[in-house]
């Protein structure tokens, strides 16, 4: 569990207690997992998101050391309950990052759900796949009215500023 | 083409056979000297040959660091681990604190000021070592008179005088808490033991010895997986439903369980440098 404000003092606590035990937690955790390998893309409570996204990147790291070595190939048969997804991550996604070297998921928080217990959502994804973009990248308003009139003035101060100096 | 390859062969031959003449002769020339003179000649020993065999590259000596410079996995500031790091080398270099595993035979001498000749020395088998910087510890047990004695001492108390490894070896655990509810041969140690030499290259020798264990009142129980006892001969003392009750509590996820995770071998080189750094000056 990574640090908010509102959990400044974990007192050791490493991860969150979830399911119905710890073997539960991991169990659950290796689904939502398999689920994002698959879709690359996958919505599930806040919670869970954030404790699958330390394993999701760990799991890029041990795939980096390719199929050949043991341990990362124990993990991935471990964490990939759909054997078939495999394949892919080694052959896909370590490709993927390997001029990365942290940093491989992106987490978007989304309205609660629209269910009974309007639990707190969020998106999960790893980056780089073929889905449109989570934000939508900043325009180009360098053209727009207010920034000519700004770009202007800080032009002309400088003009100004220069003939004082002279 | 044999014919020719036939003289030459001979001739060689030929040339071996005049060599064999020369040297009968010049040994002959050397007595008929040593007769000329009146004496006998002197015998003298060859000096003894120093074999170096050149072809084998020179084997490097063990890389141990001790396993209280690494620290633990926790938030306390690395400057705390940093700061006792630099004290427990100054340490080193007045103290020899060798290189010893759980499972070797220590001597261990302290200043005691009660005693009539102002030490105290204790031969015991090493069962645990514990605790990180300049609190680490190490726990010696012996049977003495048929009564087990267990002393835990500090590697930085400044009344230790000496410690000696007098057999150094592994053993198939890391810790051997598990003596203590085994038959009292196991770690009976002869307080007037020699030391007995191992080489400094190579790998620890690893004593493969399963101990047998006392009726079934353990301290712990040491059939769970939480302990992971490979040296206790298990076969002796429970029935195999009772082990297979005992996986019960196997929790073989945890394998798997990335956060839990501390990959110290990047930490252990550089604190391996830091230290040879410093042993240098």
């Amino acid at each position: 569990m990574r640090l908010s404000l509102s959990t400044l003092i974990s007192h050791g606590r490493m991860a969150r207690r979830m399911g119905l035990g710890p073997k539960s937690r991991i169990d659950m955790l290796r689904n939502i997992l398999t689920g994002l390998v698959r879709h690359e893309r996958i919505e599930t409570t806040r919670g869970k998101a954030d404790e699958v996204r330390f394993y999701a990147e760990k799991l890029i790291d041990y795939a980096k050391k390719g199929d050949t070595d043991e341990k990362a190939m124990k993990m991935a048969c471990f964490w990939l309950t759909e054997k078939d997804l495999v394949p892919k991550l080694f052959r896909v996604l370590a490709p993927r990052f390997e001029n990365q070297q942290a940093g491989y998921t992106r987490m978007a928080r989304i309205p609660n759900r629209e269910n009974l217990d309007r639990a707190p959502m969020a998106v999960l994804e790893y980056k780089g796949n073929p889905y449109p973009p989570l934000f939508t990248p900043k325009r180009d308003n360098e053209l727009t009215l207010l920034n000519q009139l700004l770009k202007g003035y800080r032009e002309e101060r400088e003009q100004q500023a220069a003939a004082k100096a002279e | 083409m044999a014919a020719p390859v036939r003289s030459t062969a001979i001739c060689s031959l030929g040339a071996f056979r005049n060599q064999n003449f020369r040297f009968l002769s010049t040994s002959l020339r050397q007595l008929a000297s040593g007769g000329a003179s009146g004496q006998p000649p002197k015998f003298t020993p060859p000096t003894k040959p120093v074999i170096i065999d050149k072809t084998r590259a020179e084997v490097p000596l063990r890389r141990f660091l001790s396993p209280e410079f690494i620290p633990p996995r926790q938030r306390t500031k690395s400057l705390k681990f940093a700061l006792e790091r630099k004290d427990m080398i100054q340490r080193r270099s007045v103290l020899n604190i060798p290189e010893f595993y759980v499972g070797s035979i220590l001597a261990v001498t302290m200043s005691d000021p009660h005693a009539s000749d102002k030490t105290n020395r204790f031969v015991g088998l090493c069962i645990q070592r514990s605790g990180k910087g300049l609190g680490a510890t190490f726990l010696l047990r012996n049977v003495i008179s048929n009564q087990g004695v267990e002393i835990c001492y500090e590697l930085y108390n400044p009344r230790m005088q000496k410690i000696e490894v007098l057999k150094l070896e592994k053993r198939l655990d890391d810790n051997l808490l598990y003596l203590r509810d085994a038959l009292p041969e196991y770690c009976t140690v002869d307080l007037n033991m020699k030391p007995i030499a191992t080489s400094p290259t190579g790998d620890v020798p690893v004593n493969t010895l399963k101990v047998k264990m006392k009726p079934k009142p353990w301290s712990k129980r040491w059939e769970r997986p939480k302990y992971n006892v490979q040296g206790i001969r298990f076969d002796l003392c429970l029935t195999a439903e009772k082990m297979q009750e005992a996986q019960k509590w196997a929790q073989p996820w945890l394998e798997y369980d990335m956060l839990k995770e501390y990959n110290t071998s990047a930490l252990e080189d550089s604190i391996w440098q830091e230290v040879q750094k410093s042993a240098g000056k």
